[in-house]
């Protein structure tokens, strides 16, 4: 209880400071004001309106699809390491995006969040073949490794590509770390509802999946068919990220930091576990941004540069509480 | 080396990779914009003027030595790594010494140090080390090589980030060139970057000369290295100093350049045949350097009128290594 109450506290005050701090100042009444008594003629209820609310959307569907993502990954590979950044999957919606929108110039927004649901989808699927997916439980190394790969190689294409065709930095930043800058610009309606979608698959499937982490022939005689289930969770895997891709870049680690403070919050059961982390998820990626903007303010650190410097000693720590029996 | 199978074999393998080496090299010095022919390179060698002597002395001589200096340091350093640890997956780029190194050098050009870039680097990539050393002991218990390898990931994904984070904070313009220098590149290098590189590399070659027959005695594992007189401990400390090392000459040229390391030992293991450590690390300096240069070349003339950082394509080449050597491990039942 005092968890869930401290998590609510901690997703509000996130909330609150993705509205309030910027290069404007803005306090608690504009804020009220920006809302409820508009006024077009006060900059600072316009910056409000026009930029930060698409900047706190953003971050929220970035946030709750990858820490749900992370959450499914984990428990359907039962591999503390599983974070879609880090298996690659947000590097093949990144990948996807970058050929499609960048080399035939059409830049639709349905076009784009189609190509990354595509790409994730492959990146994941080739992930778990190389990661031996296919042969019992994937090892978490071999697993580590084989994301360490494809995210070398589609990132490596993308800077490639971008650098080729000479686009900005921003541009180049934003698909090879993720940013929350410009978030005005991404499809939001849209990758709301791709990843309410996803949402409402994984939360379905849930008790399955937990019942197909007692063992698979354990879970064949409840009448689970693990085949459907994987078939089920990478469907829901691809769409909360190929939405948080679509309006945020590839971010790593959110989804190796979120499952495992979910799973404490939701007493190990999946469904508390999905909307735990989801808040979790966008709250780390609010507060992430706003640190990101607070530091080196007037410019600002992206998002994912900001997760990444949490994340990789969350990685760290985690490696060294694998049993030596995971490793091989 | 009678071990090594027949001599004649060996000998042929060696002349392979020497002529692999040699046709990179070429390729490079006389590919790109401006077509060169081999004549004409000959003439400005031999002559000291015309088109043939511009590019060996100004255009492209400096880069593609100094790419053939990084691959062949880097290539040595990540075979100390493969054999002491025992897995194709250890290296200096894998496991997070390259990006500390390379962290340490953007940290030195942000705070504006007067320090050498090879000191800096030298620092951070020794740094790096310690602490995947250090956080990878649990318990009290040495662990795997595997438990190594992901500590040395992650620290490598920290140090990237701390670059990153760094690079924000500098100019744009220099922002933008050290951004490309972290990915990996070789443009705009001169005579100072190649005798920096050749002059460390030999000297660290020395030393490792001096090491390989502890390294030999290594390989058969510690006890029996112990009872044939080795002092087990120093030994391998050393040679992990020299390795990182090694690998840190080559990021104060050309910047922390992915896969290089990892990929030229085996490949030049199998293309010499040869297993003895001494072979094998003169090997995996030639196929590094082959690799490096070929990289070079193909990274400044793929796409006309633009140069890709030479880290790009090593990235390209070397991912999919990466992948077949685990999905082999995967067929196989290991790892």
């Amino acid at each position: 209880m005092k968890a869930t109450i401290g998590l609510v506290l901690l997703f509000f005050v996130a909330i609150a400071l993705t509205l309030v701090v910027g290069v404007r100042d803005a306090g608690i009444s504009d804020l009220w004001n920006a809302f409820f008594a508009f006024d077009a003629n006060d900059p600072t209820h316009a910056v409000i309106r026009s930029v930060r609310v698409p900047r706190l959307v953003a971050g929220l569907v970035a946030g709750a699809g990858l820490g749900m993502a992370g959450t499914v990954m984990q428990a359907v590979t039962r591999n503390p390491l599983a974070d879609p950044g880090l298996l690659g999957v947000n590097a093949g919606a990144a990948f996807a995006v970058v050929v499609g929108a960048l080399l035939t110039g059409y830049s639709d927004s349905g076009m784009m969040a189609a190509l990354a649901f595509l790409g994730a989808a492959i990146a994941s699927i080739a992930v778990f073949l190389v990661g031996g997916a296919r042969s019992g439980a994937g090892s978490p190394v071999r697993l580590t490794l084989a994301g360490v790969a494809i995210n070398a190689l589609l990132l490596s294409l993308v800077s490639a590509i971008i650098l080729s065709r000479n686009e900005t930095l921003e541009i180049f930043r934003f698909w090879v770390t993720g940013s929350l800058a410009q978030a005005n610009t991404r499809p939001l309606e849209a990758m709301f509802v791709a990843l309410v979608l996803g949402a409402a698959i994984a939360a379905i499937i849930a008790p399955r999946i937990e019942a197909l982490a007692l063992g698979s022939s354990l879970a064949r005689g409840l009448g689970t068919k693990p085949g459907t289930v994987q078939l089920s969770a990478l469907l829901a895997i691809m769409l909360m990220t190929g939405a948080a891709v679509a309006v945020a870049g590839p971010i790593a680690f959110v989804g190796l930091v979120v499952p495992p403070l979910a799973r404490r919050i939701g007493r190990h059961v999946l469904r508390r576990e999905l909307v735990a982390s989801a808040v979790l998820g966008g709250s780390m990626i609010l507060l992430a941004d706003t640190a990101g903007r607070l530091v080196v303010a007037p410019a600002e650190i992206r998002v994912g540069i900001m997760t990444a410097l949490v994340g990789a000693p969350v990685f760290i720590f985690v490696v060294r509480r694998l049993k030596p029996g995971a490793l091989t | 080396m009678s071990a090594e199978g027949s001599g004649k074999r060996i000998a042929g393998g060696w002349a392979v990779l020497g002529g692999l080496l040699f046709a990179a090299v070429l390729i490079s010095l006389t590919v790109g914009q401006i077509m060169i022919t081999p004549a004409e390179l000959l003439r400005g060698l031999m002559s000291g003027t015309g088109p043939g002597s511009l590019t060996l002395r100004v255009l492209r001589g400096p880069s593609t030595l100094t790419a053939v200096g990084a691959g062949a340091v880097l290539g040595a350093s990540g075979t100390i790594f493969q054999i002491l640890l025992r897995n194709p997956l250890a290296a200096p780029d894998v496991m997070g010494f390259m990006s500390g190194a390379g962290c340490a050098v953007v940290a030195g050009v942000a705070f504006g140090l007067l320090i050498p870039l090879p000191i800096l680097a030298a620092i951070g990539g020794l740094v790096a080390a310690l602490l995947v050393a250090g956080l990878s002991f649990h318990r009290g218990a040495r662990q795997s090589p595997l438990t190594l390898i992901l500590v040395g990931i992650g620290i490598g994904f920290f140090a990237s980030a701390v670059s990153s984070f760094l690079v924000i904070r500098m100019p744009p313009q220099e922002a933008a060139d050290a951004q490309r220098w972290l990915t990996g590149s070789l443009t705009a290098r001169n005579w100072g970057h190649v005798l920096q590189v050749f002059g460390l590399g030999a000297l660290l070659s020395i030393i490792l000369a001096l090491q390989v027959r502890a390294m030999a005695l290594l390989e058969l594992g510690d006890e029996l290295a112990a009872g044939l007189g080795a002092r087990v401990g120093r030994a391998r400390y050393g040679l992990i100093c020299t390795g990182v090392l090694l690998a840190t000459v080559g990021v104060a040229v050309a910047g922390p350049v992915p896969f290089v390391a990892m990929m030229a030992g085996p490949l030049g293991m199998r293309i010499a045949g040869v297993r003895h450590p001494a072979s094998r690390l003169t090997a995996a300096a030639i196929a590094g350097a082959t690799i490096m240069v070929l990289a070079e070349v193909i990274s400044r003339s793929a796409i006309p009128g633009l140069q890709l950082p030479v880290g790009v394509m090593t990235g390209i080449m070397g991912a999919p290594y990466l992948l077949w050597l685990l999905w082999k491990e995967v067929e196989a039942g290991e790892v």
